[in-house]
């Protein structure tokens, strides 16, 4: 505490934290110093009354104890950041969750950690919701029914020594374990039983890779992919920007060398060849269609090529015929051989031979130890097909005595479901570690539910060395158990999970990272920091063998060919009980609340379906889908892609999500889940679970079922019918081409220039002190909507539901424009992040009758909900269209997760318009905080929700009054523009140009076709 | 022009002074007929449903329209601006054809005037109830208040529009009430004695019809039109630069207040003619409302579809000039974008059709006026419905560009503002004359004898 910096006596908290800066010296205006007697009696009044209402009634009795001793550094009401690990996926960022008296409010990225770099996605924003969710478990179940912990244990413990004897197979599946003690207390669990094995199912396995890697280097490993250190990504499929395996790690990684500047004009050059166009696709610099069937053949071609660069001898065998003109093969070759050491090729394939031409490329370029690193690899995905299919196995011949099941839902996320559940239900012992009722806790015996991992202890190690922790940030809500102290208890350990951590890391890690230090300051420092790292050890690089690497033709189907991927925010089934995540618009198709057929624009025609018309999607096999279709340009004619993660039980909770008045229609139909489950499209092949199925059928079913958009026209090219000459693209995304930018550095920017700084009449409110404002870099931002939901559950955003979306009246703050170019061969994508511009010559600002929308003297638009009475003229005069309208009072459809509501800002009423405040609260926490120091507002102190956490560091905030500033400097910069500058809104929010590494110069908006 | 025997009497029928008063008076005098009944249950019902749907959306919110995030206007101010526009034409014929000394305007003025106050209250009730919290309506007032510095802001259309709509609604008001108090002094004469006749004693402010009393009131007539007059023009006017001020390309334009002026006189005209046709047959005012009433105004309206028209190529050619691609992409897209066939509706029943009225033939043939007085109606309807509504949805980031489409709330509440006009007509023509009968008698030659009192004498000698 600073006490020395804190008055002895105060008048009001702003007096307190704003006495000694000159600036903040009078927050609002207001002369608290002298009080006259008017004033005086105004007061006395006023008290008078208050008592005398507060004794008309009896008030009920309140118990609320202070801390007996105030927890060091907490001061009520104000936000606390604790070092903590993210649980929505197996990457495993670091993030600091924001405490605020007692309630996690607010996930942030954490600048340090070495793997994320403050970068957060939105899944991992999203997690605080799904603690304040009604239906999570709130105790143990035996037998379906609400049980005791005793006796659950009692009963667990008893078969579970049964079997210790009998040696019966007991086994125990689990996603991916980055926890080194949860590793450790299965192990422990296991050790008693002769036929006892942990299975790693991951609901979206990477195995091929690991298993390739066996063949290649003989150690299972998955490495450490370093895109830092890459400047050529040849990346088949693998969709690396937005779900595959560590998207955030990824893009801190990639955005390094997205950043060309008048100095240094180089950035990394970045080839997609995909079946369906993913996030990372539409990021890439060069584009290319190809059915993920036909990725094998690709590689044959490009290892030929680069082995005969190398002057060795391809591998062995022919591959099939290739998909992408010969000259593009050869240059792509070229550009790999060029930055050997310093590329790498990527492939999200479940093939071994496809994962064994990619390590024989990646070697043969020695990219081996510098892009992938396999001293330290990554822990990231470690699931084993082969296990998870030999249990299948074991599961159908009823050699299963014992099933335990944690973090994942094994029925839902396999295929064959019905026979799966048959086969689990012969099992003698059926444990669930379920949250919430899934699609498998109702076949269990017994569900034993773990806490969220914002109410436990754990910790990770995402890559080898890396040691990170988790602290609990609540006390659990409900009567829940730490997995690791179900299985202490189970295995005869009984102990706390805090207690079991605390022995891992004293037996195993502290060794490693600090040997000589006191475990407590070890202890202590890794709670603080919330990761330590271990010094490399030495291991010596294992030999290439490349014996197994063959090129095989692999031929490409005839009929469809299904692709099943995971979709940004929805990354498998443990998120769909989120209804931020539900409605997040996709990143590229920008769909909210379902799951659909993407397909491309000469299959649809084909097909005779448009956006929205169902078909029957059906495998050889005789499994069908029926789910509305999505046209979406840029994929592959012979594929259809379709999202996993869908159709997840006990979602048609959503059917009532938003406004009910008569003419809604529910956001699922009654007893519906949200989406489809198409696991059941999955097949296993060579031991791998395959995500790429090929002899489709599709058929049209003659139905329709609206779809929920956020954007409806898809191009800055206005349709031709209505197009006036001249102006048939609009340059509100400018790009340009590297080539051009290395000629001059301003290439893209509009032919014409409107705009003048000149001004007819003297600003209203010149912004003296500071002048907030924001500069976005596009050439950095993926699209990857980290931003929407920082900005969501920052700015207490309702969630509006289907029907809402579809009437195009979604509440985000922030929409992530993506505009398409070019033709489906040849697609280019640009994502623009559109929000509140700030305009200084304010639209909105002018229009509004009762002043509900003025300027502040910091440059910011500001919006008054309580003076706005709705007429909606600001929103209509707004050319941005970024301001949002309550049209119905948005209550939580759960009320428990009102706990998640950031009480620095205001809920906004039924009829009130509301929209970006550059986070107000922020800015004024920032300048109270400088103002307590007694120093001037530093650059960088006060960050907006969306930048903080933004993976790719696309958004600059601060002062452009202060010439030192980041965003005065990038706001200077040779690609910085303002959007529809020539009608001279002056806004404080700039962007800057993509550049994409192409060789062509050509300009603006031409190449726009 | 100088031999007013010339022109056709405004007149017809042989009509005798008495007779006049007697015509006039016989709708409120006898009892209402069948026929009234059920226009009245008809516009009452139509009423409700709009009281229905009104209540149900304050109650449950602004969402239950149609509108979007970026069409935030559509069916609300479409018909606002539709109903004031129909109002002008009150004043129009009252102020400024009584400026001019239009006599013929006296069969037509009480009931445009009468239609002015109910189009304005059906007006007013649009801007009111399309807010987010209506029951703050009054904060758009600038009353002093004890919020501190809070003002209402004056560089705001909107805070015109409300200067505007209730100053000419006050008016309008006001001119009505004083042409009636000869009338009403004439209702209160023939009344027998009950609440009739002391209510119209007390509202004819003890008229005597002394020529110092009509001095006064021609005096007091005569400022007033005066003071109406400007309002003519300045209400739409104000209504165009709530589009005209803002930054929306096919909103942003120079040329909307004269062309509003033009549409509101043109819509306005429409709805009187098509009012008087079904009046004059309905309570056989034949003799009062005559053919060469319904053909001066046939060409008046005539005119102004002409200037509407030349209105509507003014702006393409604007944007043709102007060189911005947004705002030539906004009108090719009113003409061939989605909302095309409002365009076009739009165009059609403004431009094309009122083009028939040309011909004399035509122009005094009353079922055809009636239909194309309709066609107007349904085209300026769709005027507004066009400015509003494709400038907004399609404006400049391709992103937010939408699609609209009204709810069953907006429609029941555009049939319920028809409802609460046309309940008010009917009640004003049980309650008040029509036609003004002491301006009528001023106007035309009538014989000083009525041909009923002359037959009777010629029968007694």
């Amino acid at each position: 505490m600073n006490r020395n910096v804190t008055p002895t006596h105060w008048r009001s908290l702003a007096e307190r934290d704003g006495a000694a800066d000159s600036q903040h010296a009078e927050p609002h205006g207001r002369n608290v110093a002298g009080v006259s007697r008017r004033q005086f009696l105004e007061a006395a009044g006023f008290t008078l009354s208050l008592v005398a209402v507060s004794g008309c009634g009896r008030a009920p009795t309140i118990t609320a104890l202070p801390f007996a001793v105030q927890p060091e550094g907490v001061v009520p009401g104000r936000m606390q950041q604790y070092a903590s690990i993210c649980s929505g996926c197996t990457a495993s960022c670091g993030l600091l969750v924001g405490v605020r008296d007692g309630r996690p409010l607010k996930m942030e990225g954490m600048p340090e950690h070495p793997l994320s770099r403050g970068g957060l996605c939105a899944v991992g924003q999203a997690l605080p919701l799904g603690l304040y969710d009604s239906q999570r478990f709130t105790q143990p179940l035996a037998d379906g029914q609400a049980a005791a912990w005793d006796d659950v244990d009692r009963q667990i413990q008893k078969r579970v020594g049964e079997l210790a004897d009998n040696g019966g197979a007991v086994r125990f599946v689990t996603p991916t374990v980055s926890s080194p003690t949860l590793r450790a207390m299965i192990g422990k669990f296991l050790e008693p039983f002769e036929n006892g094995r942990h299975v790693t199912f991951d609901p979206v396995s990477s195995s091929a890779i690991l298993d390739a890697h066996e063949q290649t280097h003989g150690r299972r490993v998955l490495p450490h992919y370093r895109l830092e250190n890459a400047h050529v990504i040849v990346s088949c499929g693998a969709d690396f920007l937005g779900t595959w395996i560590a998207p955030v790690e990824f893009t801190a990684a990639w955005r390094t060398r997205r950043v060309p500047s008048e100095e240094n004009p180089r950035m990394s050059y970045h080839v997609q060849l995909e079946g369906r166009l993913s996030l990372t696709g539409s990021n890439a610099d060069r584009r290319y269609r190809v059915s993920p069937a036909e990725y094998g053949n690709v590689l044959g071609h490009l290892a030929t090529s680069i082995a005969s660069r190398a002057g060795q001898s391809p591998p062995p065998g022919t591959p099939g015929s290739l998909p992408i003109p010969e000259s593009d093969l050869a240059d792509l070759a070229d550009r790999l051989w060029k930055a050997r050491g310093e590329s790498v090729v990527l492939c999200d394939s479940q093939d071994v031979a496809v994962q064994l031409l990619v390590n024989y490329i990646n070697h043969t370029l020695g990219n081996y130890g510098t892009t992938l690193d396999l001293q330290r690899p990554s822990l990231q995905r470690q699931g084993s097909d082969a296990e998870v299919l030999a249990l299948l196995d074991e599961l159908r011949a009823g050699e299963v005595s014992a099933l335990f099941v944690a973090g994942t839902d094994l029925t839902h996320n396999l295929f064959d479901r019905a026979a799966l559940a048959e086969a689990i239900g012969q099992v003698p012992l059926v444990v669930s570690f379920a949250e919430r009722q899934d699609d498998f806790a109702p076949l269990a015996h017994f569900v034993c539910p773990d806490h969220h991992p914002l109410e436990s202890w754990t910790d990770a190690e995402p890559v080898r060395g890396l040691f990170s922790l988790s602290q609990p940030t609540l006390r659990p809500l409900g009567d829940t158990r730490s997995i690791l102290e179900s299985l202490g208890r189970w295995s005869g350990h009984p102990d706390t999970a805090y207690g079991l951590l605390q022995s891992t890391w004293k037996g195993t890690i502290q060794p490693q990272v600090a040997p000589e230090s006191s475990f407590v300051d070890f202890w202590d420092r890794a709670v603080h920091d919330g990761f330590v790292e271990a010094a490399a050890e030495e291991i010596a690089t294992p030999e290439f063998k490349t014996d197994d690497v063959k090129l095989v033709d692999f031929e490409p189907a005839d009929d469809f060919t299904l692709v099943l991927y995971s979709k940004v925010g929805m990354t498998d089934s443990r998120h769909a009980h989120n209804p931020w995540l539900q409605e997040l618009p996709d990143p590229v198709t920008k769909v909210t609340w379902d799951n659909y057929v993407c397909v491309s624009p000469t299959t649809a025609t084909e097909l005779g379906v448009s956006d929205g018309d169902v078909v029957r999607v059906e495998a050889e096999t005789g499994f069908q889908v029926e789910l509305p279709v999505l046209v979406q340009p840029g994929q592959h004619d012979r594929v259809l892609a379709m999202a996993l993660g869908y159709g997840v039980p006990g979602t048609d909770r959503f059917a009532n999500i938003g406004p009910q008045w008569f003419e809604a229609r529910p956001t699922v139909a009654p007893g519906q889940p949200v989406g489809r489950n198409v696991a059941g499209f999955i097949t296993a092949a060579n031991n791998q679970l395959q995500y790429v199925r090929k002899g489709i059928r599709v058929a049209s079913t003659g139905r329709h079922h609206p779809l929920a958009s956020t954007q409806e026209h898809h191009s800055l090219r206005v349709p031709a019918s209505v197009a006036p000459q001249g102006a048939e693209v609009r340059d509100v995304v400018q790009d340009t081409t590297l080539a051009a930018f290395e000629r001059d550095p301003r290439a893209g920017a509009p032919a014409v220039h409107h705009h003048s700084e000149t001004q007819l009449w003297p600003e209203d409110h010149p912004p003296t002190t500071h002048a907030w404002g924001m500069v976005i870099d596009l050439n950095k931002c993926t699209g990857c909507s980290a931003c929407l939901i920082a900005c969501q559950a920052e700015n207490n955003v309702p969630v509006v539901g289907k029907d809402e979306v579809r009437r195009q009246r979604e509440m985000h703050w922030i929409r992530l424009d993506r505009y398409y170019s070019g033709d489906d061969d040849d697609l280019s994508v640009a994502h623009q992040p559109m929000m509140c511009q700030h305009c200084g010559n304010a639209p909105c600002e002018t229009v509004c009758p009762v002043l509900a929308t003025v300027h502040s003297d910091e440059g910011l638009n500001e919006q008054a909900y309580n003076r706005c009475v709705g007429t909606r003229y600001c929103a209509n005069n707004c050319p941005y269209k970024v301001r949002r309208f309550n049209w119905f009072k948005y209550e939580r459809h759960d009320v428990l997760q009102n706990l998640i509501l950031n009480p620095d800002v205001t809920v906004r009423t039924r009829g009130v318009m509301e929209k970006c405040s550059m986070c107000v609260q922020r800015i004024e926490e920032g300048k109270i905080a400088a103002a307590q120091r007694g120093e001037p507002v530093v650059d960088g102190d006060i960050k907006t929700a969306c930048q903080q956490s933004c993976p790719a560091q696309a958004i600059v905030f601060g002062d452009l009054n202060d010439a030192s500033s980041a965003v005065h400097v990038a706001r200077g910069g040779p690609r910085t523009y303002r959007v529809l500058d020539e009608m001279n809104f002056r806004t404080s929010v700039s962007y800057q140009r993509v550049v994409r590494n192409r060789d062509g110069v050509e300009q603006g908006g031409d190449k726009h076709v | 022009m100088s031999d007013a025997t010339l022109r056709p009497p405004l007149v017809t029928g042989d009509k005798s002074i008495a007779d006049v008063t007697r015509d006039i008076c016989a709708p409120m005098e006898r009892r209402p007929t069948a026929m009234w009944w059920s226009a009245f249950a008809l516009a009452f019902t139509a009423l409700v449903v709009g009281i229905a749907a009104v209540w149900y959306q304050i109650a449950t919110g602004i969402g239950t329209w149609g509108l979007n995030k970026t069409v935030g206007w559509a069916f609300d101010i479409t018909n606002f601006v539709f109903w004031v526009g129909i109002g002008h034409a009150g004043t129009l014929i009252s102020a400024v054809l009584f400026l001019f000394r239009q006599k013929w305007r006296t069969a037509v003025n009480r009931s445009a005037e009468a239609m002015t106050l109910f189009a304005v209250m059906c007006a007013g009730i649009f801007p009111l109830i399309h807010m987010g919290r209506p029951w703050l309506a009054y904060w758009m007032m600038p009353y002093p208040n004890t919020r501190g510095p809070l003002w209402v802001n004056f560089k705001s259309p909107l805070l015109w529009d409300v200067f505007a709509i209730s100053t000419y609604l006050l008016i309008s008001a006001v001119f009505w009430y004083v042409g009636l108090i000869p009338d009403l002094a004439t209702i209160r004469d023939r009344a027998a004695s009950g609440w009739k006749k002391r209510i119209t004693s007390f509202l004819a402010l003890g008229w005597n019809g002394s020529a110092r009393t009509w001095l006064r009131y021609e005096t007091v007539y005569l400022l007033l039109a005066g003071l109406a007059t400007p309002l003519v023009f300045s209400v739409h006017t104000i209504v165009s630069m709530d589009f005209a001020t803002s930054v929306i390309p096919g909103w942003h334009t120079t040329i909307f207040p004269p062309y509003f002026v033009a549409g509101a006189i043109f819509s306005g005209l429409a709805m009187v003619l098509t009012l008087m046709i079904i009046a004059r047959k309905v309570m056989n005012l034949e003799n009062y409302i005559t053919l060469t009433h319904i053909e001066r105004m046939c060409k008046l309206m005539l005119s102004m579809g002409c200037i509407v028209g030349l209105a509507y190529g003014t702006e393409f050619f604007t944007a043709a000039y102007s060189g911005n691609g947004y705002e030539q992409f906004v009108f090719k897209n009113r003409a061939l974008g989605p909302f095309a066939w409002a365009y076009w509706t739009m165009v059609s029943c403004n431009v094309l059709i009122p083009q028939l009225l040309w011909f004399r033939k035509l122009r005094t043939t009353l079922p055809v006026v009636f239909v194309i007085v309709v066609f107007v109606n349904v085209g300026m309807w769709f005027e507004r419905f066009v400015i509003i509504v494709t400038s907004l949805h399609r404006d400049f980031l391709p992103s937010s560009w939408a699609d609209y489409a009204p709810t069953t709330i907006e429609v029941a509440t555009f049939i319920g503002s028809f409802g609460l006009f046309f309940t008010c007509f009917l009640i004003f023509c049980r309650l008040a004359p029509v036609i003004a009968i002491a301006e009528v008698k001023g106007a035309a030659h009538l014989k000083k004898q009525s041909a009923h009192d002359t037959n009777t004498k010629e029968a007694a000698a």
